[in-house]
C-alpha cells in the first residue's frame, strides 16, 4: 500500500460518520467477519483509522478494494452529495434493447477511447440502477481517486444523475454516455438536489399523480381545522376544488422530498413610480428561491389551503410537470 | 400374650394402610381419565361449533350468491329494478340494499370489461384546455395499472402530463405515429405497448411466486430480458441458464430462447428443441409448469 492509497483510505474513513462505520465495513467483502472483531469501534476515529490501515496493509489492500468500499458507502448514503440530473435526447431505434453487460463493456470502451487514464467501476444496485464511478487522470497523472465522479443511470430510461463532475470532464462523460445508451445527445435537465431518490422519483414520475376522472377517489391530504360548520358547508365545494387542483398539480400522498426551487428572473421592470428602472433597456435581474424540507408538499398545502391562488400558476406546476427546479424566467415566458 | 396380640393387629393396620393408598391412587387415576374425556369432548364440541358456523356461512353465501344472480338478471332485463322487486326477493332491507349495490357493481364491471374489449378508452374533458385519456391494462383477465395522459388540444395536440413509466419510449411513439391526424392509432399503439409490458411484468411476478426452484438471475425494467436458472435432472443433475429475449416490445411472448449449461449436448438435444418451442409459444410461468410436469426441469 503506497502513500496515496493510504491517504485515500484515510480520507474515506474520515468521511463516513462514526455510526455508519460498522455497517459499511461489514458490507465490504475485503474484510472478513473475524477481522471486524479485531477492530475496536469504541476507539477515537484517528486511532481506529490507524488500526484499520495496519490491518489493510497486512491484507494487501489495493486501490480496487478501496474504491469498492467507497462505492458501498455512496450507494447506501447518496444524500451526502449534490446530484444533477441529465436527460438523454433523440433515442435511436435500438436504445430500448440495451442490456447490462453490453452497457458495462461499451461504456468502458467508449470512455477509455477518449481518455485512457481513467479508472472505471460499474456496479448494478438492487433497484435496477447502474452506478458508475470514474476516477480521472491524464497523460501526466494517475487517476485521482480522491475526487471521483459518480453517475447513476437506470437502463432503458433517458435519465442520468451525476455528482462530482468537473467542467473539464463533462464532455467526455457525456459523449461516452450518449454513445453507450444509443441516444443522439444529452442535456442538463435543470434539476438538482441532495436527495437522489427525490429527484429520481420526480423526473421518472414515480409518485402518485392525480388525474381528473369521472369517479374521483377521496384525496389524502385533509388536515384542515374544523371551524364553524355553516361556513364549512358553504365552502365545501370550493375547498374540494382547491384540493383537487393542488393534487393535480403536485400529486397525492407522499411527494418527492425536493428541497429547493430557483427562478432566475430576467424580465423588464414594470413600476410606474420608478422611472429609471422601468425605462431601462437592460432586463431586471433577480433570483427567487423557494426552500423547504419538502417543497412540493409545502406548495400543495399552500394551494389547497387557499394561500396560493388557483388555478396553480404554471411557474409552480412546472416543477412537477417538467421535472425541473431551476428556471430562467424571461419576458417571452418560462 | 400382649406381644402375640400386637403382631396380627400391626399386620391389619399395614394392610389397611396399603388398601387406602391403592384406593387413593385409583381415585387419582380415575379423575385423570375423566378429565381427558372431558377435554376431548370439549374439543369435539368446539370443532362441531366451528363446522356449524362454517356451514351457516356457506349457506348464507350460497343464498346471497343466488339472490345476487337473480338480481343481476333482473337488472340486465329492466335496467332499473323497482324497490318492490327487490323487496320480494329479500326481506332484510339493509341486506337487499347491499345486494343491489353488489349486483350493480358486477354489472358495471362487466360493462367496463366489454368497453375495454372493444378498444375503448376513458376520455374526460378537463377544465377547458383538453382531455384526459386513461388506458387500462390487464393480463389474463386481471386488471393491472391504469395509465393516464392529459392531452392539450388547443392548437396542436400535445401531451401535457402523464404517468407512463420512463422506460416506455413515449417520445418516439409521438414522433413516429402521426398523433396530430390519427390520435386513435397512436393510443392503440401505446395501449398495446403498455399491455405487453404489464403482461411481461406480471409473468415475471408469477414466475417468482409459483416457481421456488427456478431462480431469476436477471431482468430489466421493461422486462425484455429474463435470465432464469434451473436444474436439469438426469444422471448428473446440472444447472442451466435459460435466457428469454423479448425483442418485440408489443408482445408478451419471447422472440428468442437460449440455454447455456456445462453439459454442452443439452442445447442441441431434441428434448431441448421441444422445450424451446414450448417456451416460445406459451407464457413463461405456464411453460415452466409444463416443463416441471414433463420432468425437463427439477
Amino acid at each position: 500500500m503506497d502513500q496515496s492509497m493510504k491517504r485515500t483510505l484515510q480520507r474515506l474513513i474520515r468521511r463516513i460518520p462514526f455510526q455508519l462505520l460498522k455497517t459499511t465495513l461489514s458490507k465490504w467483502a475485503h474484510i472478513l467477519e473475524e477481522d471486524l472483531l479485531l477492530l475496536d469501534f469504541t476507539q477515537p476515529k484517528c486511532l481506529f483509522t490507524e488500526n484499520l490501515l495496519s490491518l489493510c496493509e497486512g491484507k494487501g489492500t489495493t486501490v480496487k478494494h478501496i474504491t469498492e468500499l467507497e462505492m458501498i458507502y455512496i450507494i447506501e448514503n447518496p444524500n451526502q452529495v449534490m446530484w444533477r440530473a441529465f436527460q438523454l435526447l433523440d433515442a435511436r431505434e435500438d436504445a430500448p434493447s440495451i442490456e447490462l453487460t453490453q452497457f458495462k463493456e461499451q461504456f468502458k470502451a467508449h470512455l477509455t477511447e477518449l481518455n485512457s487514464h481513467v479508472s472505471i467501476k460499474i456496479k448494478k444496485h438492487t433497484d435496477e440502477a447502474v452506478w458508475i464511478r470514474i476516477a480521472w487522470g491524464d497523460n501526466f497523472t494517475k487517476p485521482n481517486h480522491l475526487k471521483p465522479t459518480y453517475a447513476v443511470h437506470h437502463l432503458q430510461t433517458p435519465y442520468v444523475f451525476v455528482t462530482g463532475l468537473t467542467v473539464k470532464h463533462k464532455p467526455l462523460l457525456n459523449q461516452a454516455l450518449v454513445l453507450t445508451t444509443r441516444y443522439g445527445s444529452i442535456k442538463d435537465a435543470s434539476l438538482s438536489g441532495r436527495n437522489l431518490v427525490a429527484i429520481r422519483d420526480l423526473l421518472m414520475r414515480q409518485y402518485q399523480q392525480v388525474f381528473p376522472t369521472k369517479h374521483p377517489k377521496p384525496l389524502q391530504e385533509k388536515n384542515h381545522v374544523p371551524t364553524n360548520p355553516n361556513i364549512e358547508k358553504e365552502q365545501i365545494e370550493n375547498t374540494e376544488n382547491r384540493l383537487q387542483m393542488a393534487c393535480e398539480a403536485f400529486g397525492d400522498g407522499t411527494l418527492p422530498q425536493l428541497q429547493k426551487a430557483v427562478y432566475q428572473l430576467e424580465t423588464k421592470f414594470r413600476d410606474n413610480s420608478n422611472r429609471t428602472l422601468t425605462g431601462s433597456d437592460e432586463p431586471f435581474r433577480g433570483v427567487v428561491e423557494f426552500t423547504s424540507t419538502n417543497l412540493l408538499e409545502s406548495l400543495r398545502h399552500a394551494v389547497s389551503s387557499g394561500i396560493a391562488s388557483t388555478p396553480v400558476t404554471p411557474l409552480l406546476s412546472s416543477i412537477t410537470q417538467k421535472g425541473r427546479n431551476y428556471f430562467v424566467v424571461t419576458d417571452k415566458g418560462v | 400374650m400382649a406381644d402375640a396380640m400386637e403382631e396380627p393387629r400391626k399386620d391389619v393396620l399395614v394392610h389397611l394402610n396399603m388398601l387406602e393408598m391403592k384406593a387413593n391412587h385409583l381415585a387419582v387415576k380415575q379423575q385423570e381419565v375423566w378429565q381427558v374425556k372431558v377435554g376431548r369432548e370439549e374439543q369435539l364440541n368446539a370443532t362441531l361449533q366451528a363446522l356449524i358456523i362454517k356451514r351457516d356461512q356457506l349457506k348464507a353465501e350460497l343464498k346471497a350468491n343466488t339472490s345476487l344472480q337473480n338480481l343481476r338478471t333482473l337488472l340486465d332485463k329492466t335496467n332499473a329494478p323497482c324497490e318492490r322487486d327487490v323487496e320480494d326477493m329479500e326481506n332484510g332491507s339493509e341486506n337487499s340494499q347491499t345486494l343491489l349495490l353488489m349486483a350493480r357493481h358486477t354489472q358495471l364491471k362487466d360493462l367496463l370489461h366489454a368497453h375495454h374489449l372493444i378498444g375503448g378508452y376513458n376520455v374526460l374533458l378537463t377544465k377547458g384546455k383538453g382531455v384526459c385519456v386513461s388506458i387500462a391494462t390487464a393480463y389474463e383477465g386481471l386488471y393491472l395499472e391504469t395509465y393516464n395522459l392529459e392531452i392539450n388540444l388547443q392548437c396542436k395536440i400535445r401531451i401535457s402530463r402523464h404517468n407512463i413509466p420512463p422506460f416506455i419510449p413515449l417520445e418516439t411513439m409521438v414522433k413516429q405515429g402521426n398523433m396530430q391526424t390519427d390520435i386513435r392509432a397512436f393510443l392503440d399503439t401505446l395501449s398495446q405497448y403498455l399491455n405487453a409490458y404489464v403482461g411481461r411484468r406480471q409473468q415475471l411476478h408469477l414466475v417468482k411466486e409459483i416457481h421456488n426452484s427456478v431462480q431469476v438471475m436477471e431482468s430489466n425494467a421493461l422486462c425484455t430480458i429474463l435470465v432464469l436458472m434451473f436444474t436439469v435432472p438426469g444422471e448428473k443433475a446440472r444447472a442451466a441458464l435459460c435466457t428469454l429475449e423479448y425483442n418485440d416490445h408489443t408482445q408478451c411472448l419471447p422472440t428468442r430462447v437460449l440455454i447455456e449449461s456445462e453439459d454442452t449436448a443439452l442445447a442441441s438435444s431434441p428434448q431441448w428443441k421441444k422445450d424451446q418451442a414450448l417456451l416460445l409459444e406459451t407464457p413463461v410461468h405456464r411453460a415452466l409448469v409444463t416443463l416441471k410436469k414433463k420432468g425437463s426441469i427439477a
